[in-house]
């Protein structure tokens, strides 16, 4: 009689019950910092849509009264403000410079990796030295060469230092060496030169370490503030960050606009991420060990 | 018999010497590519930007005055200079230490899957994903005396007084690093997450045999096997955060006073406000010394730590 009304829990249940409570002790735990992170984005939305007379309002409306779209079209009708030229700017900026970073990179690190030549070793002690040097020191002669090129406001202006960049090469070299070498043997066998080998064979193989590269340059590209800062000034050639600099400031003190801005440089991002957040997780934290 | 027969054996090698060297030239057509744009926009730039720092190097001259070490000497007597760089080895400090504390111990709380644990990491790093432009939109309105978020909740919640945070000398530097943390955290994340998983679970196991509890089974095993992920992370993050420049360009103008300038921000304003190329190009080598000596005791302090 007393079994049936105690009955022993069976070894599954015991086992969720026992998940659920540290799933929900950790979540206890966990909240606290989850709501500090996400507070001030979801501050940053609701700000977007609401009105300018509202902006100042104290203790803050969390949810717009009324909605509005008034910020967005502002922005839009502002000749001053061209946030869709920004907006494709920063587009092709990132996008064909990441093709660039990733075409040098694969070929170098390709090269570092399985071919030989004189000055090899000479030459990659040269990337290592570079890692150790900030960014600083480059600024201003990287900045007297494109401007006597005549190259400030191109993208060229952006493109061609992130094609110096040596992350992405220790990168691809680490995953061009763990490609068994009897694959190319077998290859060279067959009578395929070194680049349809690098093309062919070896660069499918690496395939996961190229998107790691992309996702890491292409946010890389489409985030930086600091360079295109310096090199463009037109305000047709800006990118969005930059755009959102200008927004800020100078005549710009509307508070609603530059919620605006920051809405449309920062939703494509995060629904991007959200579609692919598993592959850029990933990602990052392959491309971001490269250095080690 | 043998001695004429090397010569002739060092030609054979001479040829043949020749014929690698042949089969192996299309080999630098691989890197060649990146080395041109490696030369011209990285290896000239840095011996260039030693040169410019020689000079009194003004952008509307058309003929720029040598002037020898005394741009360094004017640096060694510029007061803002050595508070730009106090305020950033603060900044950098204090978002170093608090980003890797607050990356590790989220990681561990991580490393082991629970319901949402997936979704929490996800969730962690996405502030990294933005721009720091919108970092600092947003980080003005957090900070903010009259309507800011923190001043919301100080107000609301605690009953206390408004706090001018960015006001204030004392604070706005830490408050420009909690700011820093909150968007970039996510990353040590990920790979304190990758590192602690690369330690072997017998160890954990054994341990627990042993009878440690869960703190010193972190003192005793998660902390010194992390050590080599640790010495990547503080350096990596040393390197980024020195050059720190977008939020106290945006957020606190560098103010009050220079209390919150950097010294990136000092070299971007002396070279592209007051046009002193020459100058700021020697605020950029000193800063890459500074930068280069403190890495490299980095290196030297947390390999003998790692040594046991």
């Amino acid at each position: 009689m007393t079994t049936s009304t105690h009955p022993t829990p069976s070894p599954f249940w015991r086992r969720w019950r026992k998940e659920a409570g540290r799933s929900a002790l950790m979540w206890l735990i966990f909240l606290p910092l989850a709501l500090i992170v996400v507070v001030p984005v979801l501050y940053m939305f609701s700000m977007a849509f609401t009105l300018e007379a509202n902006q100042l309002k104290f203790p803050i409306e969390w949810i717009p009264n009324p909605v509005t779209t008034s910020n967005f079209v502002k922005i839009f009708v502002d000749p001053q403000l061209p946030i869709v030229r920004w907006f494709t700017n920063s587009l092709w900026i990132a996008s064909l410079g990441t093709v660039v970073i990733i075409f040098l990179s694969t070929l170098s690190g390709y090269a570092f990796a399985r071919l030989e030549f004189p000055g090899k070793g000479l030459l990659f002690s040269l990337l290592l030295f570079s890692l150790m040097i900030p960014a600083a020191v480059t600024l201003i002669p990287s900045f007297l060469l494109l401007r006597d090129l005549k190259l400030l406001n191109t993208y060229h202006a952006i493109w061609w230092p992130a094609a110096a960049s040596v992350t992405g090469i220790f990168l691809m070299r680490q995953h061009f060496y763990a490609i068994p070498v009897e694959l190319e043997d077998a290859a060279r066998v067959d009578g395929a030169d070194r680049f349809r080998i690098y093309w062919q064979i070896c660069l499918p193989l690496v395939r996961g370490a190229i998107v790691a590269l992309f996702i890491f340059s292409f946010l890389g590209l489409w985030n930086d503030l600091f360079w295109p800062l310096i090199v463009l000034s037109d305000r047709a050639a800006l990118t969005l960050p930059v755009g959102l600099i200008v927004i800020q400031q100078g005549s710009y003190v509307q508070r609603g606009l530059a919620f605006a801005g920051a809405f449309i440089a920062s939703v494509p991002v995060l629904v991007f991420y959200a579609f692919f957040q598993r592959k850029i997780i990933a990602g990052i934290t392959t491309a971001g060990l490269a250095g080690r | 018999m043998t001695t004429t027969a090397l010569p002739a054996s060092t030609s054979l090698s001479n040829s043949r010497r020749w014929k690698t060297l042949r089969k192996q030239l299309p080999n630098y057509l691989f890197v060649l590519p990146h080395f041109f744009f490696f030369t011209v926009f990285l290896l000239y730039p840095i011996v260039r930007g030693l040169q410019i720092s020689l000079f009194d190097w003004k952008i509307m001259l058309k003929e720029q005055k040598y002037i020898g070490l005394a741009n360094y000497q004017a640096l060694l007597n510029d007061k803002i200079f050595w508070e730009v760089l106090g305020n950033t080895a603060e900044f950098m400090v204090v978002t170093v230490i608090v980003n890797v504390i607050l990356a590790l111990l989220v990681a561990v709380g991580l490393k082991h899957k629970f319901f949402g644990s997936d979704a929490l990491r996800v969730l962690f790093y996405a502030p990294g994903i933005l721009s720091v432009s919108v970092i600092g939109i947003i980080g003005i309105r957090i900070w903010d005396t009259q309507i800011g978020i923190l001043n919301y909740f100080v107000t609301t919640l605690l009953g206390g007084p408004r706090i001018s945070w960015l006001g204030d000398p004392g604070i706005v530097v830490p408050a420009l690093a909690l700011t820093t943390v909150w968007w970039s955290f996510g990353f040590p994340m990920l790979v304190f997450i990758a590192g602690l998983h690369n330690i072997p679970e017998q160890l954990y196991e054994a341990a627990k045999i042993d009878g440690a509890g869960r703190l010193g089974t972190f003192r005793h095993i998660t902390v010194p096997l992390i050590m080599p992920t640790m010495l990547f992370v503080v350096v990596t993050q040393f390197i980024a955060h020195m050059q720190v420049f977008a939020q106290p360009y945006i957020i606190s103008g560098g103010g009050p006073g220079n209390a919150s300038r950097s010294a990136s921000m000092y070299l971007y304003e002396t070279a592209w406000k007051f046009f002193r190329f020459g100058y700021a190009s020697s605020i950029s080598v000193v800063m890459a010394v500074v930068m280069i000596v403190v890495t490299v005791v980095l290196f030297s302090l947390m390999r003998r730590r790692t040594e046991y």
